[in-house]
Formats: C-alpha cells, sequence, structure tokens
C-alpha cells in the first residue's frame, strides 16, 4: 500500500545473474515464487543442485492428463475417459454440460496439487489472470482456452496473442463473434491493446491514451471482423473451432492511428488479425507492459521509479532480443541478483490458491482414493477457493483479480475480515480438524508424511526450523519459534518428542504411537496457519 | 469529549432565524422544539454501484429524443408504449416500476448525464475515477476515504477505540469499497452475513520497515478490527429490524439491503454501506431479440428498482427515512448507437439515482440530446462532473464544510442543492478564518495552499518524517487575505511530511502524504 510508512527499499536493483550464497533461504524464495507449495525435501534438492540448474529444472512444462468423466451425467464419454473431444447429446446438453464443468474445475485444483517441481502452474495463473476469460458454455472450449496458454506458458508471446485472438472460448467472451463488418463489436480490440499488449498510458488527449487512441479501438474492431465460432455444444463436431467469414470481415482499409505511425490495415482476409498483432508488437511498450506484469505477479506489486528504470527495460529487452520468448525473460528474473534481495521476500499476499496448496503442497497431501471421490474432493477444494475470493475458470472480470492490479492495495485485497476468518477456517479444517469429507472418506493434510520429509524429524527444535523455512518467507523470531515448539510439545520438554518420534518411527503401523505425534504437527499447523507471516510468499 | 463525525461542529444554537414546521411559523427559542433533525451525525449514505457502465439510455428514457433513438437504437430501444411515464420528457424501463413509485412519492431523484471531463472507456481506469473522485492517475484514495482522513486521523492504527468504537463504512460483501480507501488504510469493514459470529486469532507481529513488515502490520490492524466490528455489528444486526416484505429473498441486492436496514436499525453507527451489483457491461444481449423489455439488463435494472423500493419502503416502516439517503452510480453510460449483437459498447456520461426523503428536485439536468445521424463511438456528453454529485452530497447530507470539501476534489467544486430537503434547522458550519488546506492530498507533482493570513509575516515549511525542514517556500511578509500558493513538490521523496504555517494570527500544520506519479 503506497503510501505507508517509509519501505526499506531493494538493496540490489542488478539484474546481472545472481552470485550470493546459494541456501535452503534463497532455495526456498525461488520455489514459493514459481510454486503453490514446496515441500522440504523439494527445498533441499533445490540447494542441492544450485540455482541456474533449479531454474531451468523450473522453466518446463510437464505433460498432464486431460480432465477425466466422473458422473454418470456426463453420457457421452465413459468413466475415466475424457470428454473433452467428445460430442454433445442431442436433446437436453444441460445434464452433460454440468458434468464438464465439475470435473473442469476439479481438474484445475488438482493439477495445481500435482505441480511437481515446475513454474507450470503458476505460469498458467499468470495467464488466465492476463487473458481473464471465464469459462464459456462448451466446456471443451473452456479446456482448449487452458490448454492454449499452458501450451504457451514459456513460450512466445506474439505466437500466444495471436492465437488467443481467434481462441473460441476468448471470441465468445469478447464479443468477437458477434463483430461484423456491418456493426462491429469493439470489445475484444479495445481489450487487446488496454489488458493484452501494449496497455494504457495516461489519457493526454480526447481519445489518445499515450499508447493507442480510440481511433485503433474502432480500426481494430473492423480488423477482427469476420470470425466466428462453429461446433459449440455441437452433437456431430468434437470440438469447437474459429472460422472465418469472409462475408463479414470489414474490408475497407483501416487506419491505425500516429502510436502506430498512421499504418494503413488493408484487407488480409484470415491474417489480417496476425498482421495488426505484428504492427501492435513493433511498438516496444508492448515488452514493457509485460514485462510489468511479470514483475508485479513474481516479485513485488510496488514498480518503484528505480524499478521502472533498472529492472522492467531490462527484462523488456530481454523478451525484444529473443522474439517474446517468455522463457527468456524468466530465467533472467528468476537468476537475478534482484529477485534474491532480502527486502523483496514476503512482498506479496498469497492469493486463495496460494494459500490453499501452501497448505497442501508442502506434505504433497493429494486425496488418493477412487476417481469420483477424488475429484469430488478437489471440487470441495475448488469451493474453498471461491469462497475466499478467488474461482478458477471464472475470474471476477476482463481484468482479472484485482489483487494484480488495483491501486493501493493490490495483493491486500485478498484480506479482510471476511476472508480473513475464513482462511483461517480452511486452515484449522485440514489440519487440526477432519477435513473434506467425501462419502465417508476424508482428505486433509498428511502429517505425518509432512514430518518424515523434514530434515530430522526426531529433534523438536529441528522440526520447528524445518516448518518455518517451508511455511514462513523470512526467518522467525526466536521467540515465535519457542512458542511454536511449545505448541507442538504441549509444554513437554524436547527429549520427551525425540523419544515418542523414536518409539514411532520404528513401529510405524502401531497408531497409538503414530496418532499423538500426528495430532502435536497438526495442532502446530493449525497455529502457523492463523499466522500473518504464512499469509504471504 | 464530543463525539466527531463527517460534520464537526455543528452549531444548533447559532439558528435564531424563524422557520415553518408542519405549516406553523415558529419562533426559534429551545432547541428541544427542533429535534428532528437535530443533527446530521446519525446520518447513513448507501452508495449502490453497478458494474459494468449501465446503459442509461434504456434506463432513464428522455421521451422528447425518442424519434432520433429509434434511428440510434433500432434493435434494442424500449417501445415507447410500455415505457413508464415519469412526467411529459422522462420515462423509465417498464420493469423499473418501484422506482416509479418512488418517483411519484417524491423520494427518487435523478441527476442526468453525469460524468467526468475526458471520459476514458475503459472499466478500469473509469471505475478508478468515480471511487476516488480524482482524475490525476494512479489515484490512491477514494472520496469517501478522504473525507474520513480528514474526520479520523491515523486510522487504521487507532481504531476501533473508546469513541469510535464501529466501522465507519460497511461494504457489503466480500470485497472492501475503493472509494472509502483512506491514506493508511480502507474505512470499509466487509460483511457477508451480519448475524455470523466473529472471533480469529489475534497476532503480534512487527512492522520492520520492509514491504513484509508492512504487511504484519496491515494483517494484524485486520485481526483486531474483525473482531471488535465484527462483534459490534453482531450484536446491531441481531437487535436490529426488518418490516418491509418486498424484498424478494432471490434478488441478492434486496438482501443486502434487508441486511443494512437491520443494521442502521440495531443501532450500527457506520455512516456509509458500498453495494455492488454487476452485470451491465452489456456488449451483446442486453435485449432478447424478441422481446425487447426482456434481457440482461432487463433483469438487471428490475433487481435494482426492487431492491431500492423495497429497502426505502422499509425504512419508512421503521421510521428511518429521515436518516438514511443512497445514490446509485456506474463508471460510464454506454454509447448511443446499438450494435448488431443487440447490446451497446462502452460510452460516456449516464444518469444517476438519488433516494430517499430529503431530495431537493426530482430531475437535475436536462435531457440529452440525440441527433438523427449515427455517430460511430458516440457517447452522451457530460453535463454534471460526478465530483460535484459527490460534494454537495457532502453538504447536504453530513454537512461537510465546503471549504473542507474542496480539499477532497482537483476541481473548482460546484454545489448542487441535492440532499437538503431535511435540513431545515441546521446550518452550513462555516470554517474559522485560521483554517489552512492543502490540496490535493497526497500529492504528486504540484499542491495547492490556501491559507489566510493578516498582514504580518508567514513562514511555510516542509519538514519531513525525521522533522527536518526540507524545502521553506514562504518566509516573508505578505498582505492580508486569502492566499492560494502553488508549491512544486515533485521532487520529494515518497512518504509523510508536514507542512508548516507559521504566523502570528495562528499556526497551522497539515499532514501531506506525497506519492509517486
Amino acid at each position: 500500500m503506497i503510501p505507508e510508512e517509509i519501505i526499506e527499499t531493494p538493496v540490489s536493483l542488478n539484474m546481472s545473474p545472481y552470485s550470493g550464497a546459494w541456501t535452503k533461504e534463497q532455495a526456498a524464495h525461488l520455489l514459493r515464487r514459481t510454486m503453490f507449495g514446496a515441500t522440504y525435501q523439494q527445498i533441499q534438492s533445490c540447494v542441492t543442485d544450485g540455482m541456474n540448474a533449479s531454474v531451468t529444472n523450473l522453466l518446463s512444462v510437464p505433460v498432464i492428463n486431460p480432465p477425466l468423466t466422473t458422473s454418470a451425467n456426463e453420457g457421452i464419454s465413459a468413466f475415466n475417459t475424457t470428454w473433452v473431444n467428445s460430442v454433445y447429446p442431442s436433446g437436453d446438453t444441460l445434464p452433460t454440460e454440468n458434468a464438464r464443468v465439475y470435473s473442469l474445475a476439479s481438474w484445475t485444483m488438482e493439477k495445481i496439487n500435482k505441480e511437481g517441481f515446475s513454474i507450470a502452474e503458476k505460469m498458467c495463473l499468470f495467464w488466465h489472470n492476463h487473458f481473464a476469460a471465464e469459462a464459456t458454455f462448451d466446456s471443451r472450449a473452456t479446456y482448449n482456452y487452458h490448454n492454449l496458454i499452458r501450451t504457451h506458458a514459456l513460450g512466445n508471446f506474439k505466437q500466444l496473442i495471436k492465437e488467443i485472438t481467434v481462441d473460441p472460448c476468448i471470441l465468445f467472451f469478447l464479443n468477437g463473434v458477434s463483430n461484423q463488418s456491418f456493426s462491429p463489436n469493439e470489445n475484444y480490440a479495445r481489450e487487446l491493446l488496454e489488458l493484452y499488449t501494449i496497455g494504457k498510458g495516461p489519457l493526454i488527449s480526447t481519445g489518445d491514451y499515450t499508447n493507442y487512441k480510440e481511433q485503433d479501438v474502432s480500426a481494430g474492431s473492423k480488423i477482427l471482423t469476420g470470425w466466428t465460432v462453429d461446433g459449440m455444444k455441437s452433437t456431430t463436431l468434437t470440438s469447437p473451432f474459429a472460422v472465418f467469414n469472409p462475408a463479414y470481415h470489414d474490408i475497407s482499409n483501416k487506419t491505425l492511428s500516429s502510436h502506430f505511425n498512421n499504418t494503413v490495415v488493408s484487407d488480409g482476409g484470415d491474417i489480417e488479425y496476425q498482421n495488426y498483432i505484428d504492427i501492435i508488437f513493433q511498438q516496444p511498450e508492448v515488452a514493457h507492459f509485460i514485462c510489468r506484469k511479470i514483475y508485479r505477479y513474481f516479485v513485488n506489486y510496488d514498480l518503484t521509479t528505480d524499478v521502472e528504470t533498472n529492472v522492467i527495460p531490462i527484462l523488456a529487452q530481454t523478451l525484444i532480443d529473443n522474439n517474446y520468448s517468455i522463457l527468456s525473460v524468466m530465467q533472467q528474473l528468476l537468476t537475478s541478483e534482484h529477485f534474491y534481495d532480502i527486502s523483496l521476500k514476503g512482498t506479496i499476499i498469497k492469493n486463495p490458491c496460494e494459500l490453499l496448496f501452501s497448505m497442501l503442497n508442502t506434505s504433497q497431501s493429494s486425496p488418493n482414493y477412487d476417481l469420483a471421490t477424488n475429484y469430488e474432493m478437489y471440487l470441495n477444494i475448488y469451493s474453498f477457493s471461491g469462497n475466499l475470493g478467488q474461482s478458477y475458470l471464472s475470474p471476477p472480470n476482463v481484468g482479472g483479480w484485482t489483487s494484480y492490479y488495483q491501486l493501493p492495495s493490490y495483493s491486500r485485497l485478498w484480506i479482510n475480515s471476511t476472508y480473513l476468518k475464513q482462511r483461517f477456517d480452511v486452515g484449522a479444517y485440514v489440519s487440526l480438524y477432519t477435513g473434506i469429507q467425501v462419502n465417508g472418506n476424508y482428505f486433509k493434510i498428511n502429517a505425518l508424511q509432512l514430518l518424515n520429509g523434514l530434515s530430522n524429524p526426531a529433534s523438536a527444535q529441528s522440526v520447528i526450523n524445518d516448518l518455518c523455512l517451508v511455511f514462513f518467507p523470512k526467518a522467525i523470531d526466536t521467540l515465535t519459534k519457542t512458542t511454536l515448539k511449545t505448541i507442538m510439545l504441549n509444554g513437554l520438554p524436547d527429549f520427551e518428542w525425540s523419544d515418542q518420534y523414536i518409539a514411532y518411527s520404528n513401529d510405524t503401523s502401531n497408531s497409538s504411537l503414530s496418532n499423538p505425534i500426528k495430532t502435536r504437527i497438526e495442532t502446530v499447523l493449525y497455529r502457523i496457519f492463523q499466522m500473518p507471516e504464512f499469509q504471504t510468499i | 469529549m464530543k463525539r466527531r463525525d463527517f460534520v464537526k461542529n455543528v452549531s444548533l444554537a447559532s439558528v435564531a432565524t424563524p422557520f415553518m414546521l408542519k405549516g406553523l411559523q415558529f419562533q426559534t427559542i429551545a432547541k428541544e422544539l427542533f429535534e428532528t433533525p437535530k443533527s446530521t451525525e446519525d446520518r447513513v449514505l448507501v452508495i449502490v454501484r453497478l458494474s459494468g457502465g449501465n446503459d442509461g439510455l434504456n434506463t432513464v428514457i428522455p421521451l422528447d429524443q425518442y424519434d432520433n433513438l429509434m434511428i440510434q437504437r433500432p434493435n434494442i430501444i424500449i417501445p415507447e408504449s410500455s415505457i413508464l411515464t415519469l412526467n411529459t420528457n422522462n420515462g423509465l424501463h417498464p420493469v423499473m416500476t418501484g422506482m416509479k413509485n418512488m418517483f411519484d412519492q417524491g423520494k427518487l431523484s435523478i441527476i442526468q448525464n453525469v460524468g467526468y471531463p475526458e471520459q476514458n472507456r475503459s472499466h478500469f481506469r473509469s471505475m478508478d475515477i468515480w471511487d476516488s473522485g480524482l482524475i490525476t492517475a494512479n489515484a490512491s484514495t477514494g472520496w469517501v476515504g478522504r473525507n474520513f482522513d480528514a474526520l479520523y486521523p491515523n486510522f487504521p492504527t487507532d481504531y476501533p477505540n473508546s469513541t469510535y468504537t464501529d466501522p465507519f463504512a460497511i461494504s457489503m460483501g466480500y470485497q472492501v469499497a475503493a472509494n472509502c480507501q483512506g491514506l493508511m488504510g480502507n474505512f470499509s469493514h466487509t460483511v457477508e452475513d451480519p448475524t455470523a459470529a466473529y472471533n480469529v486469532a489475534s497476532s503480534n507481529v512487527v512492522n520492520d520497515g520492509t514491504y513484509f513488515g508492512s504487511h504484519m502490520e496491515f494483517l494484524a490492524t485486520i485481526i483486531d478490527q474483525t473482531n471488535s466490528y465484527g462483534a459490534k455489528i453482531q450484536a446491531a444486526a441481531n437487535a436490529g429490524n426488518s418490516l418491509s416484505t418486498l424484498y424478494d429473498p432471490n434478488n441478492p441486492l434486496a438482501v443486502q439491503l434487508k441486511n443494512v436496514a437491520k443494521m442502521i436499525s440495531g443501532g450500527l453507527n457506520s455512516k456509509v454501506y458500498v453495494l455492488n451489483i454487476d452485470g451491465f457491461d452489456t456488449h451483446d444481449s442486453q435485449v432478447l431479440s424478441t422481446d425487447v423489455t426482456a434481457g440482461k439488463h432487463s433483469d438487471l435494472v428490475k433487481k435494482l428498482s426492487d431492491a431500492i423500493s423495497a429497502f426505502q419502503d422499509d425504512l419508512n416502516l421503521l421510521g428511518l427515512e429521515q436518516r438514511v439517503a443512497g445514490m446509485t452510480y456506474s463508471e460510464f453510460g454506454r454509447q448511443i448507437a446499438s450494435n448488431a449483437s443487440y447490446g451497446t459498447d462502452h460510452g460516456d456520461a449516464a444518469p444517476l439515482f438519488l433516494f430517499g426523503s430529503c431530495l431537493n428536485s426530482q430531475i437535475v439536468g436536462p435531457n440529452p440530446v440525440i441527433g438523427s445521424q449515427v455517430v460511430d463511438q458516440l457517447g452522451i456528453p457530460m453535463q454534471i462532473d460526478f465530483r460535484d454529485v459527490y460534494a454537495s452530497i457532502l453538504k447536504d447530507w453530513f454537512h461537510v464544510d465546503s471549504t473542507q470539501i474542496q480539499t477532497l476534489f482537483e476541481h473548482q467544486v460546484t454545489f448542487y442543492n441535492l440532499l437538503g430537503a431535511c435540513n431545515v434547522g441546521l446550518e452550513e458550519n462555516t470554517l474559522s478564518k485560521d483554517i489552512a488546506i492543502l490540496y490535493p492530498n497526497p500529492v504528486y507533482e504540484t499542491a495547492t495552499l490556501k491559507f489566510n493570513s493578516e498582514n504580518e509575516w508567514v513562514k511555510v515549511d516542509v519538514i519531513d518524517f525525521s522533522g527536518k525542514t526540507i524545502d521553506n517556500p514562504i518566509d516573508s511578509i505578505i498582505e492580508p487575505g486569502t492566499h492560494s500558493i502553488m508549491l512544486n513538490l515533485g521532487h520529494l521523496q515518497t512518504g509523510e511530511y508536514i507542512i508548516s504555517i507559521q504566523k502570528q494570527s495562528g499556526n497551522q500544520s497539515i499532514k501531506m502524504i506525497k506519492v509517486k506519479n
């Protein structure tokens, strides 16, 4: 929040490679920003592998399975097979579509829960926030949109913009399908400039937003005329697709404003939009715009003058020099001295997905029942996230979640009295309480799995140190650690913990030995999840 | 200590002129004679935001422009015969029967063609402008928040306390209200279900001066406020009442307004309630192709009209009508011409509604003029600056001093008579002559310092956080009168400063916040 008080500014604005100490602190910071919830072992191997190898490993997008059928309402696809290339039934499609929407929602949570050692899911959410499309009425199109942004998550930004422009989900979301030569609909043309590529600068004269003019919105809408979608909810076509209809395309010459050198875009049929995007990308401001957004998402909301001067131009130049490769920018950012500056730790308040999966993924807790039960459990998590203000598949508006753009509070908008109480309630639910219950099966944090993955589970002090590393963005003072240890030990001396743990590890199937250990870890997690420090990354 | 409010020092004793009460003339002797309104202290403003950009021309229909509207929007225009006629020149969308009744009872005002100069058609930028009340880029405070900042310094750190036990503003739902953003915190407390119990774990983290530390302090404050404000809200909602039978339980806005009525009647001392209804971004299918009186927009304005008229009915039954007034707003209107997808694209000015029983007039401003030629992208030009609507509400409803109001805005404020009909017995509080104001504040590049002096030596200093004098723009004998000086502050680091004015006739100091552009 600006202004608040005198904020300690980053010591280093240097974008050259980080060459300082590479310890668990730096490794944990890297993983907190690139994953939803890294385990202690992942942090440890990140230390062992070193920064460069770790960043290289993180910057890959694993192949994942598409959403699966779990409900009889699906009607077309068989149980445990995917529906993303299946037709719709003739007659009432509602039961099928509802089943697909639920399947898709579960899938979004599952893929985050099983993210692996990869930046993929953080990037997918970044792009979902950037191209903040709501789920459309044919879930196959919604899936295809999510698959598209995943495919290009670290790819070529210009290519992504081109494909997004004619993506069926986006064509419906921003009224591209009703943008016709005889009556242009400006919705997409405006957002393409304002939100997707070049961004809106200050209004410097009537209709002139520094980087573009109303004239460009109007011209752009004409350039983009003629695109429509075929196959939505089709009973014969297995996937919706974009169609160019020349009869609806405005073939006149479209003159762009002085911000695009008064370029005239002449009729280019079904590649005219690509020509237009190439013209937009000739402006270096496009690279600056997306790099600012990357910086806000991965580093800090506060684009100080120093950052604007020393960081953004370097990243933008890297993007331009590497033909708009997002990977090149991420590689530079995540290995830069600036990224590891101590003052930039804990600058981001977790979004609801980050909150939930920092509870679950840190212990690699996943529901492990039959497919239908697992999906139902993920649906519960999906609704938790929605109650906390973030529904994957359904950003609140075309600009994405307010926390990523709204001055002056940014990520603080995830916190208010309603949300905070619910954050604490969810934390209690998955730690100390029973957890998510589906058909008599329960899913919550696997506390023993968490404990057994730590460096020295038999040492109470070591357990607390490791938990603080995993759950807090910065070192915690000794008094707080002592308090947490007192909670974990219920006031007993440390050796009692060691004795109990050793007894348990010698006979792990004995619940009379494991349950007391498990309950103590859950109790300390319950407290950790209510600490303000836990709310940040 | 006297409870301060939106209004400071409203002096009833100064009222000595005859006034009319129920048709009889009284010479005012004792203040007990005019208990109603005793002051504006317990007044409440309800703000309903229509997110997405409401199509004003299909909400309040200018009947004298109907022929040209037929040319501009043939596929969405409401048939003349079904429009709810308010008077010769104005009508409402046919589903807005609740608001039509309110209009007939004098409880609804329409302010026409409200917007701002150089209209920006981005939802985000435009909503920022409406919420901040500032055209300056990157404005970081809201118009309600700035006014509260002037009255309740050191928010949120020092609140709640024994004097101010209740939230200053309530935002219904899950999001704080951007118009309540103050310099240091947001004055609105979110309430989804006012009867739900609140008790969350407290914390004692410290702010170490980093971004992280600042977040820690923020979180600790929210935790404390959640507990203490939550208890007050719950008590009020449980003690409060709602008597109207007109609320539709399936209309979310109506449900929220019913909760607002309960909180007010239960004694909660919050001054402002902010509510939201979204979905007004009707680029397509604004109306049904088969029935132009039905569709997305019709559903939305029906919900709006039904909810507000139920709320007004409730206020009447609860005897709260003199205490509660409301307004609606939306980030922009839509273009005059419709598009082929039975929708409308982002436009400029639009009408807004005021409601309550203290309205001065029913229709403010002339009807928009609609041309007979379709002009690409044309919107309705602004005639009434939205900031003047805010300013007039602060003046009429909360009796904020007009000089203080001026400090909240960047432009020269014009006041309209909007909500003053219940102010018999109240006089405007004039600011004492030894006040000094600085605007805008927070400061980006330049700010205007306005102060009064005798013929005397005046020294103005800009003092930083540590007490060091950074700048000394005035240090001389100056003429008597009111002075406006422009301070160039672009070179200052961001942070808090004090503007100190030293003179024989009285010293003043103003807390100034410098922010980056």
